[in-house]
């Protein structure tokens, strides 16, 4: 009998900073896994806590984590450079194939953009898969903005745009995210994929946007971000309705996520 | 009219303002009686008094415009309702003997209130029956909890319940109720440490809020009841003032040799020139000094290992005099 | 078929079955509640017959016998981690409805995602032996649920005035009676024919039932104290701890501990993000759950119609009255 809940020890191959508590620790990691999906990261003696998968290489996962609590602070603090103790995938995690010839729209906003950066970086080496590729990210500040480097290259790669809620900065638009939505481009709504990752008032507005732009609910889908404690169906914190989100989703296609209430 | 007000007054009546009538007081100790009672209290009230009774502040009534001729029947009447109480009477049927020591008052307590933690009207009783009949100027009161509804800390003797929390953390969820009731209602001393609750021993006043909202039973209270001891709080003319710690958790029988034990101080140490051959026991420790009331009450007294005694009491309150 | 076990059997049956179980039953905790001189009916081991408590219901369910409220998973040394030894066996002396709460149970635990390692591996060892219920107690209402009957049992039992009768399906249970004296009998099963509390489960719900204001009501009575979950049956949340010990700060251990969605803190995520603040809400996400969302998940109802929610409640929230008022707003919008 397998315990789902016996963490493996996974080591830290690098670290990149992005802001003072937001980092990406890129894991050692062989098996199958998703962008979407989430690992539960622990620290023996401190705590786990839910990280959703921001990357993936053939031996690693990157995975992003925002100093926010006990367990992330620990890790920012005193794991550094050593390994930790990881159990997962869980959750059903992106299918590429779900977007696959379509006019692909990515809007992300702060941490959300994490579950979706391998979606963007795949569909970026991979634009014959897709008709169009457009993709909105927004952050609160300039100090809090997330994959510099990556930014840079998907620059080239696509239609990008990056947002900066309050203040103005050389170099990135000014507004939330919601603002930019009417600018996107349509050949044919139909054809449209969209995703929308981000907070939870974030990806309501977003998503009401583009239901202004006459998008039907099979054509959008979210990320759902809850308490996910155990990944495993048990522990029912992150239980929305009839729907586990560690186990259904997180990722869910809105004509069942706009189902989904607390 | 030939009376003798100072029988009159050791048979529980009162030399009235109104010539010819006096008023029977009628002591519910702990403040607990059936309704029988009421009804007999009610029935003397139509007979013999003018219908009226006052409900007084130490949970007794007092019947009033009654003519002083009509003291033996009432004393009748009141047998009864002596009876029903449990009340210690000198000459059966001869109405309430002394009025000296005072009505043992107590708040409603763990009959009813959430927060009692024991029987006061019980204790209360027991306590009657230790020490009643007496004419020695004493108050005593018992309260539930901490809170103190029945003014404890202004009687000679202030009896407040308390409970030593037990806590087993194998039940404990850390849902913090019990650290946000100690929080809010209490005095703070619970917080959480590793997702379980660590109480400061020395701090906590056993009120047993944590046990109330505890949800799992990971608090409960201890087998044993205690209770806090306070002494010498009074009102009056010359220094008000409320009672301080003289024990802390200390058992019942304590308490009550402690009682028993004071009253052997006052007779000792009462101005014999006292008028009416009263002198409060609050003044007469105030003239003696605590460590002397303290040797005589804890004579005899074989306390719990627990049980913590006040090697100083200094009191405060205003000073008219 | 069973046997009627007079006083010497029926300890000796008990020394034998508590060597090789922890046997659990109802018993009184004396003075252990919340108010003082009050007592606690829970499940706890017992030692004798006699502890049984068979004429109150309990004010917490069996399932703290499977699910023990602070649940140590792992214990970590400086560069090991050990998973706890297994205890004794259980053996569980309990009602219908509460054999009906098992099959929730693992439901969550076995069957939603993947078996839970700690729950499979007590439960596959547990025995249950179902008590005869000869009333119905304050808001029970398993009629209705139809749990007042059951079959999943290894054995059944009721008392008589001077015997225990007993009947064992489980084989392993059956040895157990081997060179004791018992009398073969057949008994009928005691079980509650009828209920005071007639309780319907609405059909269909409006599809906006999570919005309707008859959640608006407990947001001001609930205080959020999460006794109707910890004493529920069928409510398994529960949350995970770290701890390193206080004098060795290299050793600690992993542990999981009963949650409550109606307790502060149950949806928070990192960022300061918290669902359902309104106690309101909570209710809703709860009695939903219990009568709703489960059954479209599992398809049976959650709740067992125990009604321990509804005995606890300090402020007297009826779930009872909030179950008749959705089926109410169930048929006013059929």
């Amino acid at each position: 009998m397998t315990n789902e809940y016996m963490p493996f020890l996974s080591q830290i191959k690098e670290i990149i900073k992005h802001t003072d508590t937001e980092y990406t620790f890129c894991m050692t990691y062989k098996g199958e896994v998703k962008p979407g999906q989430f690992f539960e990261i622990s620290i023996p003696k401190y705590g786990e806590a839910p990280i959703s998968v921001s990357g993936i290489g053939e031996d690693h996962v990157d995975l992003t984590i925002r100093k926010v609590g006990k367990v992330t602070n620990e890790i920012f603090e005193n794991q550094v450079g050593k390994s930790l103790f990881m159990r997962g995938p869980y959750g059903n995690g992106f299918l590429p194939e779900d977007y696959e010839g379509k006019e692909l729209i990515v809007v992300a906003g702060g941490t959300g953009v994490s579950p979706v950066r391998g979606v963007i970086d795949y569909f970026g080496k991979h634009r014959e898969d897709v008709k169009s590729l457009q993709v909105i990210v927004g952050f609160k500040s300039r100090k809090e903005i997330l994959f510099k480097e990556d930014l840079k290259r998907w620059k080239d790669q696509m239609d990008l745009t990056v947002t900066v809620d309050a203040s103005e900065e050389p170099g990135y638009k000014t507004g939330l995210v919601t603002k930019y939505i009417p600018d996107l481009v349509f050949e044919n709504k139909k054809d449209a994929a969209i995703i929308v990752v981000g907070p939870p008032v974030m990806m309501k507005f977003a998503v009401a946007e583009f239901k202004k732009l006459d998008i039907e609910d099979e054509n959008i889908w979210i990320s759902q971000e809850r308490k996910m404690c155990c990944g495993l169906g048990k522990c029912g914190h992150c239980r929305m309705g009839d729907t586990y989100i560690c186990l259904d989703g997180p990722v869910f296609n809105y004509t069942e996520g706009k189902k989904l209430f607390d | 009219m030939d009376i003798n007000t100072k029988k009159v007054k050791k048979n529980a009546y009162r030399v009235s303002k109104v010539r010819g009538i006096t008023a029977s007081r009628v002591r519910v100790p702990g403040g607990a009686c059936n309704a029988d009672v009421l009804m007999q209290v009610a029935e003397i009230a139509k007979e013999f008094g003018n219908g009226k009774v006052h409900l007084t502040t130490r949970q007794g009534f007092e019947i009033e415009g009654i003519s002083y001729e009509d003291m033996d029947r009432v004393n009748e009447k009141l047998q009864p309702i002596i009876e029903n109480l449990g009340i210690n009477q000198e000459i059966p049927g001869a109405g309430y003997s002394a009025s000296g020591t005072r009505n043992v008052s107590a708040c409603i307590g763990n009959r009813v209130c959430p927060f009692g933690n024991y029987d006061t009207a019980s204790f209360a009783k027991r306590i009657e029956e230790a020490i009643f009949p007496n004419d020695l100027h004493f108050k005593v009161a018992l309260t539930g909890c901490a809170n103190d509804c029945i003014k404890a800390r202004m009687h000679d003797f202030g009896i407040i319940g308390m409970t030593v929390p037990q806590y087993d953390p194998s039940r404990c969820v850390a849902c913090g109720a019990c650290v946000k009731g100690c929080d809010k209602l209490s005095v703070n001393v619970l917080r959480l440490e590793n997702y379980k609750v660590v109480r400061n021993e020395e701090k906590c006043v056993g009120c047993g809020v944590c046990v109330t909202k505890c949800p799992t039973r990971a608090f409960t209270r201890s087998d044993k009841k205690y209770y806090r001891l306070t002494i010498m709080g009074r009102t009056g003319k010359r220094n008000p003032r409320l009672g301080e710690d003289f024990m802390v958790w200390v058992d019942e029988d304590t308490i009550v040799k402690v009682i028993l034990n004071t009253y052997k101080f006052v007779k000792e140490y009462i101005d014999p020139n006292a008028p009416g051959g009263k002198e409060h026991v609050g003044y007469i420790i105030d003239r003696v000094g605590f460590h002397e009331f303290k040797k005589w009450a804890l004579d005899g007294v074989e306390l719990l290992p627990e049980t913590i005694v006040k090697d100083n009491v200094y009191w405060s309150g205003i000073h008219y005099r | 078929m069973g046997y009627l076990l007079r006083q010497g059997a029926a300890s000796q049956l008990l020394e034998k079955w508590k060597e090789e179980y922890d046997v659990y039953a109802p018993k009184v905790y004396p003075g252990t509640g919340c108010y003082s001189d009050t007592d606690v009916v829970r499940y706890g081991i017992i030692d004798s017959w006699d502890e049984i408590v068979w004429d109150k219901k309990s004010d917490y369910s069996f399932k703290e016998a499977l699910l023990p409220i602070s649940d140590t998973i792992m214990y970590f040394t400086e560069n090991s981690t050990k998973i706890p030894d297994e205890g004794k066996s259980p053996l569980i002396f309990l009602r219908s409805c509460e054999l009906h709460a098992l099959k929730r149970l693992d439901e969550i635990y076995l069957h939603n995602g993947p078996e839970d390692y700690y729950y499979k591996r007590i439960r596959e060892r547990a025995k249950f032996i179902l008590m005869g219920c000869d009333q119905s107690f304050e808001s029970c209402f398993c009629v209705s649920m139809g749990t007042n009957t059951c079959d999943q049992h290894d054995g059944y039992i009721h008392m008589e005035d001077d015997a225990l009768y007993l009947e064992l399906k489980d084989e392993e249970l059956q040895v157990y009676l081997n060179d004791l004296e018992t009398d073969q009998a057949d008994r009928e099963h005691q079980y509650v024919k009828e209920n005071a509390d007639k309780v319907q489960i609405p059909d269909s719900l409006p599809e906006d039932i999570a919005t309707h204001e008859v959640w608006k009501e407990y947001a001001g009575r609930c205080i959020g104290c999460g006794r109707c979950n910890f004493v529920c049956p069928t409510c398994t949340c529960f949350s995970m701890q770290d701890i390193f010990y206080k004098d060795n700060e290299n050793v600690g251990e992993r542990r999981r501990v009963w949650a409550s969605c109606q307790v502060d803190g149950y949806s928070d995520i990192a960022g300061g993000i918290s669902f359902r603040k309104d106690q309101g809400e909570r209710m809703r996400y709860k009695v939903l759950h219990k009568v709703h969302n489960y059954k479209n998940r599992f398809g049976h109802t959650m709740c067992v119609g125990c009604g321990r929610c509804e005995n606890i409640c300090p402020e007297y929230i009826s779930y009872i009255a909030c179950l008749d008022k959705l089926t109410r707003i169930g048929k006013e919008e059929a």
